[in-house]
């Protein structure tokens, strides 16, 4: 689904910073992965070239069978819209707008009727449990609610990845349980679904974790000598799997 | 369509302080486009009914006297208008006029009717008086050619003194005239804002003046001039056609008293142009104002939403949506908030036309429906401009930096 080569990229600036040092990525068609790394590691810039965010300057990215290389702001928009579904850690509501116009906001952009997209937003609403919570706005909603309710915009269009930064960072540990549950869920249903994250306890419920240091991927033979266990102190949690 | 107009009315409504704000500048510069249009258009109204605007083609003549002297005759000669000068500048000027008439005023003596007198000058005309006074005939007619030929003893009154010697103006056609012991038959009745003279053809005020050939003034009827200098061009030739015929130097400007206006209503219009280019300026940089303030607030409002619209481009809008979003508020905003100001300016002029019902130099200061609508356009083009800029400010921030935004 997946697929990296050699990826590089720099920030252009007095200092040019060379973030990105040849990232080499595979994940298959729903696996549950997290990337993990410190601050700084690279990671960020990864989730936003993943999420068709930023482009990057040498190197291949193919999501879904399409290459994805310079791409206009047009093109890159159409192609976020259907085939990568958001989730944030600061959830990215509209705050605004009610919890059925929020998670039927990305049909709005693919032109669908009002009425028709509306529907769809509660059918996906109902199945994160929140039906009555449809016409309630971000404000009046709990932390957990509202990831929910982001969840259930990030599926609306049935995109081929999930993507998602920090999705428990702004939540308590019982909803964050919660939140990964669904996760899991949505994996076990087909979703591939990748998950940026520092926290090792996240990490432990995926089936693969991809750790970034410095730029570029550690490969797995060399995760216990990393900076990012030692910073971790909780070497013992963090479960090593052998691609 | 409807789906992005409900967007922007939610987006309006969430912030709406700021909207009404905004919406209140552009209301003032409008209204003020217009109330100042309005005034201009009352002034230039008001001029161009009234007696110095009408007949405005008509250069008239009076006997003068000369100030300087000339093939052997001495100055502080009075000069009459005589018939023969008429006939003078009908032979010596042809371009651009269309007729020379004159008038022959009498004494004031006493009019009878069977029922009632009155007290009046009378003036001899010829017909084109009718249209170069611009006389409304209301019963009857007024004084034809054949009349002046025949001499025929008619008479055209002005309808409030036909009222006073008939009872009214309709009851006078046909009745008998008194003047002077003369009796004169009334063919018609007219109407006028300022004049109210008693019209008799002019062989017959001859006739009553002793058979004089001087007259009390000439008409020069002039037309197809355009321009300040042949308004005095055509001024010379008369003086020079008059200095020939009655023995007095083309450049004495007293020997008679020539009142060009022709030459005045051009100066008016001069005037009135500017006096509504000077309006429309102001009336625009006050509605800049108005624009400029909505450009603002919109500045503001994308900056406010950076956030917002890093979430939609994630979520895969394309720049152009968000463009057309925020182009169309700012259009929304102008057009519904300059309609309000259209509305109220149209109400002020209402107040400004009762207010100023009884000043003389304005009337009718009112801006047409043609005007309300060039106004809405330029309304549409000024709120879209007044979106463009910060539309474009807010897709130059790339989606990732958007959404850090808080």
């Amino acid at each position: 689904m997946i697929h990296l080569k050699d990826v590089h990229k720099t920030y252009p600036g007095a200092v040019p910073l060379h973030v990105l040092k040849g990232i080499n990525l595979d994940i298959e068609r729903g696996e549950l992965v997290s990337i993990m790394g410190a601050s700084g590691s690279g990671k960020s810039t990864l989730l936003n070239i993943l999420g068709i965010l930023d482009n990057y300057d040498s190197g291949e990215y193919v999501l879904d069978k399409r290459l994805i290389r310079n791409l206009g702001e047009n093109a890159a928009a159409d192609l976020r819209n259907h085939l990568i579904g958001f989730v944030f850690q600061s959830f990215n509501l509209i705050s605004y707008k009610d919890a059925v116009e929020n998670v039927a906001l990305p049909l709005f952009y693919q032109g669908v009727s009002r009425r028709k997209r509306n529907a769809m937003a509660i059918e996906q609403l109902d199945r994160m449990g929140l039906r009555e919570w449809a016409h309630h706005l971000p404000s009046e909603l709990s932390g957990g609610q509202k990831q929910r309710v982001a969840i259930a915009r990030a599926l609306i269009t049935n995109p081929a990845i999930i993507l998602a930064d920090e999705p428990t960072g702004a939540l308590d540990s019982k909803t964050s349980v919660e939140v990964m549950k669904i996760f899991r869920q949505l994996n076990n249903e087909g979703m591939t679904t990748v998950i940026v994250t520092h926290d090792p306890g996240v990490g432990a419920q995926t089936n693969r974790i991809i750790r970034i240091s410095d730029g570029l991927i550690i490969p797995d033979s060399q995760i216990v000598k990393s900076q990012t266990d030692m910073d971790n102190k909780k070497t013992d949690n963090v479960s090593v799997q052998h691609s | 369509m409807f789906d992005l107009f409900n967007e922007i009315l939610q987006t309006m409504r969430t912030n709406k302080l700021r909207t009404i704000l905004t919406g209140i500048a552009v209301a003032w510069g409008i209204f003020m486009l217009i109330v100042l249009l309005g005034f201009a258009k009352g002034v230039r109204t008001a001029f161009e009914d009234s007696p110095m605007g009408q007949t405005s083609n008509v250069l008239q003549l009076w006997s003068g006297r000369t100030s300087m002297p000339f093939n052997g005759l001495g100055a502080g000669r009075t000069i009459p208008v005589r018939e023969r000068d008429m006939k003078a500048l009908r032979h010596d000027i042809v371009d651009n006029v269309s007729a020379v008439s004159g008038v022959l005023e009498g004494n004031t003596v006493v009019m009878r009717s069977d029922s009632s007198s009155i007290s009046s000058t009378y003036s001899g005309v010829y017909p084109i008086m009718q249209r170069e006074e611009q006389l409304r005939v209301t019963n009857g007619r007024f004084i034809n050619d054949r009349d002046v030929n025949d001499a025929s003893k008619v008479v055209v009154l002005e309808e409030r003194n036909a009222t006073t010697l008939f009872g009214s103006p309709q009851r006078a056609i046909g009745r008998i005239l008194d003047i002077n012991g003369l009796a004169f038959k009334v063919v018609g009745t007219y109407e006028h804002r300022w004049i109210s003279s008693v019209f008799i053809p002019y062989s017959c005020a001859k006739a009553m003046n002793g058979f004089s050939d001087v007259l009390g003034t000439i008409r020069v009827n002039v037309e197809g001039m355009s321009t300040q200098e042949e308004a005095e061009a055509i001024e010379r030739s008369i003086r020079e056609s008059i200095g020939r015929s009655e023995s007095f130097h083309p450049d004495d400007q007293s020997a008679i008293w020539i009142w060009n206006r022709f030459s005045n209503y051009l100066s008016q219009q001069t005037a009135m142009s500017v006096l509504n280019w000077i309006m429309w300026i102001i009336g625009l940089l006050t509605l800049i104002t108005g624009v400029v303030g909505v450009s603002n607030i919109m500045f503001v409002s994308v900056r406010e939403r950076t956030h917002e619209i890093g979430i939609r481009r994630a979520i895969g809008a394309r720049p152009r949506y968000i463009l057309t979003q925020i182009i169309l508020e700012g259009v929304v905003i102008t057009t519904l908030f300059g309609y309000v100001g259209i509305l109220l300016g149209t109400i002020a002029g209402e107040i400004m036309a009762y207010a100023f019902a009884d000043v003389e130099f304005i009337k009718d200061p009112r801006v047409d429906v043609g005007l309300a609508f060039q106004v809405t356009a330029l309304l549409v083009v000024a709120g879209a401009f007044a979106g463009f800029f910060p539309a474009m400010r807010a897709l130059k921030i790339r989606p990732v930096e958007a959404l850090r935004t808080e």
